[in-house]
């Protein structure tokens, strides 16, 4: 992490390098629109700064990292190389040196070209981002860094890339927590955005669940049964240590965080039936906020934090309710459906996604706010479970179950682009998206 | 007269010689019965070895026989107070077993997404009440499960309930409240792993683990 933090001083210091232009009146493409169609791009081989006459794959494996990385944000139509017609011994990676009309005709609207250097012990990137259509410069960034950083150097620019064309960074340095199941455990682990780096956060051979980033992303609440009862702990994700947070008898369950990380709501059964209560974390003072002979279970807060979505079956059955943050005010959100639990609040708020039951198949919904018509995000077969947002409210991250197996999948919050982030396991659960790790 | 002497000469060397020859023969004898009887043990090696006074032989063998005879009564005691021990050992444990198995209550099973205890839940449970208050230093936890289908966290909330259920319905029943505890394990212990209605039907449950009196 520090190391990242050094590169994201380095890449400001380094913004005023390559001028885009004047940022007003700049026109953001909106991913979200319905009417969004993949944009094509064209990533050029990279080439190396100094001219080298050693043959090195380098270039292609820029090349393709970056290719990957835009690939899975499921926002490009990445061009295929066998199409280019640009001479790579003739140009250059500037905009001087590019001939734009060769990447219009092969139909590409954006085209980034880098270089690179790289020795034992430094790598120099230079990276850039046109706009084919009006031969322009979009975003370039000069990179100092180890060679080993080189997959993590890519992955920011295509942060840099999602940035400049829809005003918000792309969600290349966030991870997911999530439970795999063994035989006789279910442990946490962490995996990256783009499915690598996988780290076992836990090791206590028991049933361990319902993983919550705190805001910093520093540490994780979850659920363990390591003591017998299910408790809930807190783990520094940095050190490895680990306390127990609440242990009333009955159950404790992690819910969500307040934004500033005071205060986090839990579900407990200390009086006999589970309910929501908004926890002091520092002095573990507890706000009950329901106070029903039901099944009140699952809080989440709104982005603004004046509501708590939550799942109940006071009338029967369990369905999505929303609340104040002080309790009052409850009303009941799906109206269809016998089962619809784990809501998620889109960070970008209006928007809830939950599970509900379809054919007695669980399928990933989202509703508005306000109530009104829900709508199917999967439809592809098995039990599809647990959604968790991405921090810019453009993914859903859920687990899918079905003919024995299970993974951990990702999908644009339009329904496309769905793609297995993990698998394995007697079962892959409850998968819940860090917000950005710097 | 010469001659005479001479005879009488001859004769006793003779004798001499006879009877130096019979000792060493009978020396010889001895010599290997002993070599003889070293390795096969006792009585032999007791005649052959040199006998003491009679009279203090005697004693120490009646002290030994006392001895032998105080070891062998006192092994016989051991013996008898061991296996009285294990004895009761077994009939304690025998007679924990059987109290485990009066106080022993069957899975009771619930319907899909539901917790209240049907009639055969509430029969089970009647049944089951005396033998808690006939042995009240015994204690109980009462764990919910759930079938596979359905959310981890409102499975876990559901399990509580259908324990909270059973454990309510035994104070009812008279049972101190404080010996009951309740846990949920969601869907995560399913009793078989199937994955129809079948397997689902089973894995809908309170099980009951009865904790005995720590000594």
């Amino acid at each position: 992490m520090k190391r990242l933090k050094h590169l994201a001083a380095l890449s400001l210091f380094l913004v005023c390098l390559f001028h885009s232009g004047p940022a007003y009146g700049k026109v953001y493409i909106d991913i979200d629109s319905p009417a969004f169609q993949k944009l094509p791009i064209a990533i050029a081989d990279f080439k190396p700064l100094r001219s080298v006459v050693a043959k090195s794959d380098l270039p292609v494996w820029f090349a393709d990292a970056l290719s990957r990385d835009l690939l899975l944000t499921g926002y490009f139509n990445v061009i295929d190389r066998r199409a280019f017609l640009e001479d790579p011994g003739q140009a250059g990676i500037t905009e001087e040196g590019t001939r734009f009309g060769d990447w219009s005709t092969i139909g590409a609207e954006y085209l980034v070209k880098g270089g690179y250097q790289m020795d034992d012990r430094e790598l120099v990137l230079e990276l850039r981002l046109f706009d084919v259509t009006k031969g322009t410069l979009v975003v370039g960034k000069k990179y100092i860094g180890k060679p080993d950083d080189r997959s993590r150097i890519v992955r920011q620019f295509a942060n840099e890339i999602i940035l400049a064309l829809t005003g918000e960074a792309g969600v290349f340095d966030t991870r997911i927590a999530f439970v795999k199941k063994g035989s006789s455990a279910a442990e946490l682990y962490t995996i990256n955005f783009d499915g690598s780096d996988l780290r076992r956060i836990t090791h206590y051979n028991s049933l361990t669940l319902s993983p919550r980033w705190s805001p910093d992303g520093r540490r994780l609440a979850f659920t363990s049964f390591k003591d017998g009862n299910p408790d809930i702990y807190l783990q520094d994700l940095e050190s490895g240590k680990t306390e127990k947070l609440v242990s009333y008898s009955g159950l404790n369950l992690p819910g969500s965080w307040s934004r500033d990380g005071v205060k986090l709501l839990v579900t407990l059964s200390r009086e006999g039936s589970p309910g929501i209560y908004d926890m002091t974390v520092g002095n573990k003072m507890l706000q009950r906020l329901t106070r029903e002979s039901s099944i009140n279970v699952s809080p989440v807060r709104s982005p603004d934090e004046k509501q708590i979505a939550f799942v109940s079956n006071r009338n029967g059955s369990p369905q999505i309710y929303i609340m104040d943050a002080e309790g009052g005010n409850v009303r009941r959100l799906t109206m269809e459906g016998n089962y619809n639990t784990s809501p998620a609040w889109s960070p970008k708020g209006k928007k809830i996604a939950y599970e509900g039951s379809v054919n007695g198949q669980f399928k990933i919904f989202a509703i508005d706010e306000e109530g009104g018509a829900p709508r199917q995000i999967t439809f592809a077969g098995g039990d599809h479970e647990s959604p968790s947002w991405s921090p810019d409210g453009r993914y859903l991250v859920y687990s899918v179950r079905g003919a024995g197996r299970s993974r951990i999948e990702i999908i644009n919050a339009g329904g496309q682009n769905s793609r297995p982030l993990q698998e394995g396991g007697d079962a892959c659960q409850s998968p819940f998206w860090s917000p950005r790790l710097r | 007269m010469k001659r005479s002497l001479f005879w009488v000469g001859l004769i006793a060397l003779v004798l001499c010689v006879s009877v130096a020859f019979l000792t060493g023969c009978a020396k010889k004898a001895a010599l290997k019965e002993t070599a003889m009887a070293a390795p096969g043990s006792t009585p032999p090696a007791a005649k052959a070895s040199p006998t003491p006074s009679k009279s203090s032989d005697d004693a120490a063998a009646r002290e030994k026989a006392l001895r032998d005879q105080a070891a062998r009564e006192k092994a016989a005691r051991d013996a008898a107070a061991k296996e009285a021990a294990e004895r009761a050992k077994r009939e304690a444990a025998a007679r924990a077993a059987a109290i485990l198995k009066e106080l022993q209550i069957p899975d009771i099973n619930f319907d899909y997404d539901k917790y209240n205890l049907k009639p055969l839940a509430q029969s089970t449970l009647k049944a089951a009440a005396p033998a808690y208050l006939k042995y009240q230093d015994y204690k109980l936890v009462v764990e919910g499960h759930c079938d596979e289908r359905g959310t981890v966290e409102y499975n876990l909330a559901l399990g509580e309930k259908r324990a909270v259920e059973a454990a309510k319905y035994l104070v009812d029943l008279g049972i101190a409240k404080e010996r009951i505890k309740t846990i949920s394990y969601g869907k995560e212990m399913p009793l078989d792993k199937g994955h129809d209605e079948a397997a689902w039907a089973k894995n809908r449950r309170d099980r009951f683990v009865i904790f005995p009196p720590v000594k």
